[in-house]
């Protein structure tokens, strides 16, 4: 699919690669921050530089010049100019310039196409990374001035898995045992890798492989429902099966028949309970309500909590 | 002599394409040549036909979103990429519940399956071409991966009650993935995954059988389904299914899934006619059944099956008049084996051989039926008349048949 991008990107990144006045594409020498992000592997890669006002608090320093350099396609580029545009100008001390983040980029432009979110993300990356280096070089201590830096900064080189989100491999396999992600979900709710095409999760060298080669297959996966022991009840499963039957055939049934109908017990498998009506209940449109009501409230109350009924 | 008008009645085998198809496809042959996933300016249209075409397709399966659709090139291909991307996703399971008449495209898929250690359970059908729902809640397991059981059975056209079984299986165990082989109800029935059929994770289908060229499919895989890409090597569909998209086919796809949604009310009239036919059949002809007699089928599907003759014989003479059927018949078959589906079935070996499918299409007439109605009783009796099982004193079957 050919990129579809906004008229405003499309421009943006026209006027940057002719280097119309008032764009940003450069490097400043002697910068206070410098961050980058990306590297030529992933396909992109942005240097960011950007000169403060000094003040005598390092906290009172406010951000008058920023540039970049990009190697990238034209919503990378595009995206390092609405970096660059966002934070000059406004005089921002480079703390403030961290509230800045993807999504205003993305707005700025007028929306990015979805698998190139990433571009976004790089600009941002390479601003915190940027901010760090310039919190280095004046002394000030980002964590006591209650900065949270969202942990992805400048020092991840590979292969990107997710695309969308433009997060990789090593970034990737740190974070899973870090924070002790054991399947896609975690990964998703942790990352957000993977939570929008989700065209990462199981393709070859995709979450789920960095998942298996991080912690093993392992055992099978716990079997569910249907194969539910029957251990804690104190009873056997022959016992229990017994006891469904003693209901159904002396409680429920005879509330069926009362309307003309009937039930067929089809299956038992652990807690599930798989009935089918017959008789005047079928053509019922009530039918499924019937059971799902009757039924398994019937089997709850009388024989256990945990019984299901499915409607076959 | 002019050779006869030919009637074509084997659609369920493939279908002519529809002109209106063919005109959708002809820019892409033209001037629409580009790479959807190239940069420059003229692929964008390319590229925004594709995704167009993918919407249509959505649309078609009742309310399916446009990520959801893989183009393939054929159901086989979605069918393998649907059973052995399940598979390859889901190793810790290991058992698989299918029926004996799939079509090759998924029972040898499972065949395969079972060489490379899976567990495969072949549901068995009853004599109407069905499976009881009881046998199917019986079969599923703590460890079953994959149900594949097809929507409508090409040789009968006996339709499944696939949507509810979809919902037993996953109010079972929600990871078991459900994969449905929709060939040959997609645009003959309403396909609706975001509503009956919403706990359906996988559907096949194919162009071909519903007025597009062959050579293209899809495969509708809903979000979220554990699926490991079956073609590597590209981007393309979201990562999977690799390959430059084949624009032109998929263009003609979509174009045949718009038609067959403003041609629905065209399914009753054909039904209205297999029917006709079919009255017309038993009433004229003795000792000939109806496979999968009196039980829900595609409207345009009618297999025979006839006593005492066998099928490529009857099929020859149907030719000399003009007509195109296709029979389960071993003698028809490379590997001189009857129908996997009539045997399934336990029609009896006197009839299976004799079987004689007819399938229709939006393009079959009125006229085209009331010929076949008019020869197939004649090409019956002709062969018979040779048939050494065939009394031909007392036309009726021999009593030591």
């Amino acid at each position: 699919m050919a990129w579809e991008y906004s008229e405003k990107t499309k421009r943006i990144f026209l006027d940057a690669v002719q280097g119309k006045p008032g764009t940003h594409l450069g490097e400043i020498e002697d910068a206070d921050g410098v961050g980058q992000h990306g590297s030529i592997v992933c396909g992109d890669a942005l240097k960011f530089t950007f000169r403060v006002r000094k003040n005598e608090d390092p906290l009172k320093d406010v951000i008058v010049e920023a540039k970049y350099l990009t190697f990238g396609c034209t919503s990378a580029i595009a995206a390092s100019e609405a970096l660059c545009a966002l934070i000059e100008g406004h005089e921002l001390t480079p703390i403030e310039a961290l509230k800045i983040r993807n999504q205003d980029i993305v707005d700025y432009l007028e929306g990015l196409p979805q698998q190139k979110i990433h571009c976004s993300v790089m600009g941002a990356e390479a601003l915190e990374a940027a901010v760090v280096d310039w919190a280095q070089k004046r002394g000030v201590d980002l964590a006591a001035q209650g900065v949270k830096l969202t942990g992805e900064t400048a020092d991840d080189d590979g292969r990107v898995v997710c695309k969308c989100f433009g997060i990789t491999e090593p970034y990737l396999r740190r974070k899973i045992k870090e924070l002790n992600l054991r399947t896609i979900d975690d990964i998703v709710s942790a990352l957000k890798a993977g939570g929008m095409c989700g065209a990462c999760r199981y393709a070859p060298g995709g979450l789920q492989d960095i998942l298996n080669e991080t912690w093993g297959t392992g055992e099978p996966a716990p079997t569910t429902v249907a194969a539910e022991p029957v251990a804690d009840t104190g009873i056997s499963q022959f016992q229990l099966f017994r006891k469904i039957e003693k209901v159904i055939d002396e409680t429920i049934r005879p509330v069926l028949k009362g309307d003309g109908g009937d039930l067929d017990l089809v299956d038992i498998k652990g807690w599930t309970v798989y009935c089918a009506l017959r008789g005047a209940c079928a053509g019922c449109l009530g039918a499924t309500r019937t059971l799902q009501l009757i039924v398994e409230r019937t089997l709850k109350d009388q024989v256990d909590e945990r019984l299901r009924v499915v409607p076959v | 002599m002019n050779a006869p008008r030919l009637i074509f009645a084997d659609n369920n085998a493939t279908t002519a394409v529809a002109p209106e198809v063919v005109a959708a496809m002809q820019p892409f042959f033209g001037p629409e040549y580009f790479n959807p996933s190239s940069m420059y300016e003229p692929a964008l249209k390319v590229a925004g036909a594709l995704k167009a075409a993918r919407r249509t397709v959505a649309e078609f399966l009742g309310g399916a979103e446009p990520a959801e659709v893989v183009f393939t090139s054929c159901a086989t291909e979605s069918n393998n990429a649907a059973i052995f991307g399940v598979a390859a996703a889901n190793p810790a399971r290991r058992h698989i519940l299918t029926s004996r008449v799939e079509h090759p495209a998924v029972l040898e898929v499972c065949r395969e399956m079972q060489r490379r250690g899976w567990e495969v359970t072949y549901l068995p059908v009853d004599r109407q071409g069905q499976i009881a729902t009881a046998d199917f809640v019986r079969a599923l397991r703590p460890d079953t991966l994959l149900v594949s059981l097809m929507h409508a059975n090409n040789e009968t056209g006996v339709v499944w009650p696939v949507a509810d079984w979809a919902r037993i299986a996953k109010e079972t165990d929600r990871e078991i993935v459900f994969h449905t082989d929709a060939t040959q109800t997609a645009g003959k029935l309403p396909l609706d995954l975001a509503g009956e059929m919403q706990h359906v994770d996988l559907l096949s289908f194919s162009g071909h059988k519903m007025h597009a060229p062959k050579g293209v499919g899809a495969l509708f895989v809903r979000r979220g389904t554990r699926l490991r890409p079956f073609l590597l090597g590209g981007h393309q569909e979201s990562g999977r299914r690799g390959g430059t998209e084949n624009v032109a086919f998929i263009v003609g796809l979509a174009r045949a899934c718009e038609l067959a949604r403003e041609h629905a009310a065209d399914m009753e009239r054909i039904a209205r006619l297999r029917d006709g036919l079919e009255a017309d059949i038993l009433r004229t002809v003795t000792h000939v059944e109806v496979n999968g007699h009196g039980v829900e089928r595609t409207p345009n599907t009618l297999n025979l099956a006839c006593h005492f003759i066998e099928g490529e014989s009857i099929l020859y003479e149907l030719m000399s008049h003009g007509i195109c059927a296709s029979t389960g018949s071993a003698c028809s078959s490379g590997s001189l084996e009857p129908s996997h589906v009539l045997r399934a079935m336990d029609v009896p070996f006197t009839a299976m051989h004799g079987s004689v499918r007819l399938s229709f299409s939006a393009y079959t007439a009125e006229a085209d039926v009331r010929r076949i109605a008019e020869v197939f009783p004649r090409v019956v009796a002709d062969l018979r008349k040779l048939s050494p099982f065939w009394d031909q004193k007392h036309n009726r079957p021999r009593d030591d048949a």
